[in-house]
């Protein structure tokens, strides 16, 4: 589904337009907020693919909502360009009736029912009121549409949220923080339902804080930090471009020494960690561990191979305060 | 645009509004149609407040004296209304989902207007016709005579109030509108307006000679009252119509180039 690209050196220029413009339902160059001298998004270019679930991941105040915001036509761009489903974020008007989006908490007037909430936002927007009654059931809100919206709890004004955004039957769903306040079966069914929408052909733009939820549901990854972007491609670029770890573990903790030393002689970085060795190489090297552990009369009790998660690579690509720490890439498919 | 009307309309279609606003706005016009009859006394009055003569309200625009005066206190609740209609967008954060699904914010502004000027129009309506019923059922205790209220004067008379009325609450509302889209909150229109349109006004006018000649509430409050010896009518009216055109393409334009960033 996506091209594999090559992560660049530190410091290289972003890569830019390797992927058709049809192919992409938001693309822009150099998109860039600022308030006041402070750039709260800095010459972004981004290329979410069509029909895929992007995630978008940053710390707070990375400039994830802002970026969302400048594509959905509510905050105007300080410099660069960009292009919503083909369309210029100049002319939001040309696109929007084709965009579904929740941004930050579910925002509806906290007096009036979820469903005529609804049928507001429907008529605004010319669609088809009939659809709100299958919108709710759709969210699971079915019999709760007639409750005022400041009687639910954060989880149902999240799918009331949800629901807002599919009323246009959009081409591009963006999300913001989908399952904030939901609980696990409600994680699972938002999950369940945007991998449903993806796979029927909906382009899906997710952002979160949670990154096990990014690594479950996203096809496509998206890492701003700081109002930059630090990655972007497909999620198993990112992974991949995690360094494995073997762990080995001899059957006496007499061997752990010499285990080490076999890591070392084979310039892998080793450590000893309990009655482990851990060792940071290929997944492929494990099976030449085993082999060259035997040969020097260590019995192995345990071999596995830990790729590390999508936090791991995240906390790879950023720290705490937001710098980039990622001094050599390996290859991964994406950009960085 | 006809979107944003319509749905606007859905959203003034709630219990609390009709029942809170609407009922001040008719409360208010009866309370001083009741009020201005009641009081009304057999002695000439001094033209000021409540203290009418019954032979002052047999006249052809006895019928609407109620209405007058109960003006800016309509104008007030109606700065309210259109403050919180536009201010509530901005603290739900309903704004940033309404442009969503229409980005052009002229049309959205411009619809939602219009809808809050038919709301007006039929809750000032109403209020009228509230007035004119207890009038009529009133004046007969009174021993006020109410044979001229219904000549070809006295219907002239009504009417241009009760469109003199409309006119002033639209000014009211739009001074309303403007500060809570300035301001993006209601409760900031609702002092700030409040504030200029009594307090500060009055001292105003008391202090420069011609205020009454240009500052707002001044000539809203001399359209309600059907104008005055200082300020005529098509005076008045012209300025106020300036102002509205000036606030309203300032506000518009403010409106579509501000970013939603709440």
């Amino acid at each position: 589904m996506h091209p594999p690209r090559s992560l660049p050196r530190r410091g290289a220029p972003p890569m830019i337009g390797t992927a058709g413009a049809t192919d992409l339902a938001v693309r822009t160059e150099g998109l860039t907020k600022h308030y006041g001298s402070r750039a709260v998004v800095d010459a972004i270019d981004l290329e979410l693919p069509r029909g895929v679930v992007s995630g978008f991941v940053g710390p707070n105040g990375a400039g994830k909502t802002t970026t969302l915001r400048m594509l959905l036509g509510l905050i105007r761009p300080s410099d660069g360009t960009g292009e919503v489903l083909g369309a210029p974020i100049t002319h939001p008007a040309s696109y929007l009736s084709r965009v579904g989006a929740l941004i930050e908490a579910p925002a509806f007037y906290p007096t009036i029912s979820g469903k005529r909430n609804l049928e507001i936002l429907a008529s605004l927007g010319r669609h088809d009121r009939r659809r709100v009654d299958a919108l709710l059931v759709q969210v699971g809100l079915q019999g709760r549409g007639g409750d005022s919206f400041k009687s639910y709890s954060l989880g149902m004004k999240q799918r009331l949220g949800i629901a807002a955004a599919l009323l246009p039957q959009p081409e591009l769903l963006v999300l913001d923080e989908p399952t904030n306040g939901l609980d696990p079966a409600g994680i699972r069914e938002v999950r369940a339902l945007l991998r449903e929408l993806a796979d029927d052909g909906m382009t899906v733009v997710v952002s979160s804080h949670l990154l096990g939820e990014i690594q479950t549901i996203c096809d496509h990854l998206v890492v701003i930090d700081d109002g930059k972007l630090r990655f972007q491609g497909p999620v198993e670029g990112l992974m991949s471009a995690q360094r494995a770890e073997v762990i080995a573990t001899p059957e006496h903790a007499a061997d752990l020494p010499r285990l080490a030393d076999i890591c070392a002689a084979a310039d892998h970085l080793a450590r000893i960690d309990g009655d482990a060795v851990h060792a940071v190489a290929p997944a492929e090297w494990a099976a030449e561990l085993n082999r060259t552990a035997m040969a020097a009369g260590i019995t192995l009790a345990g071999l596995a191979v830990s790729r590390g998660t999508l936090e791991d690579a995240f906390f790879a690509i950023t720290d705490n305060e937001g710098h980039q720490i990622l001094a050599h890439a390996p290859d991964g498919g994406g950009t960085a | 645009m006809t979107g944003a009307f319509f749905s606007e309309l859905l959203k003034l279609r709630r219990r609390g509004l009709l029942l809170g606003g609407g009922g001040l706005l008719l409360g208010f016009t009866a309370l001083f149609t009741v009020l201005g009859i009641e009081r009304a006394s057999k002695t000439p009055g001094n033209g000021r407040g409540f203290h009418v003569s019954v032979a002052e309200l047999s006249r052809p625009d006895g019928l609407v004296r109620g209405i007058s005066h109960a003006g800016t206190l309509m104008g007030i609740v109606m700065l309210g209304i259109f403050a919180a209609a536009f201010g509530a967008e901005y603290t739900t954060g309903a704004l940033r989902n309404l442009l969503v699904r229409e980005p052009r914010r002229v049309h959205f502004l411009v619809g939602k207007y219009l809808a809050l000027l038919v709301f007006a129009v039929v809750v000032v309506a109403l209020a009228c016709v509230v007035s004119v019923v207890l009038a009529f059922a009133l004046a007969p205790s009174k021993g006020i005579d109410t044979s001229a209220w219904t000549s070809s004067t006295g219907l002239a008379d009504t009417w241009r109030a009760v469109w003199h009325l409309l006119v002033a609450s639209l000014g009211y509302g739009t001074i309303g509108a403007a500060l809570a889209i300035i301001f993006r909150s209601p409760v900031a229109a609702l002092a700030i307006g409040v504030a200029w349109l009594l307090p500060a006004e009055a001292i105003l006018s008391n202090l420069w000679t011609n205020g009454q000649d240009w500052l707002p509430g001044q000539l809203l409050s001399n359209l309600t009252s059907g104008g005055s010896a200082s300020v005529s009518l098509t005076r008045t009216t012209i300025t106020l119509v300036a102002y509205w055109a000036v606030v309203s393409i300032g506000t518009a334009a403010l409106f579509s180039r501000r970013d939603v960033a709440n």
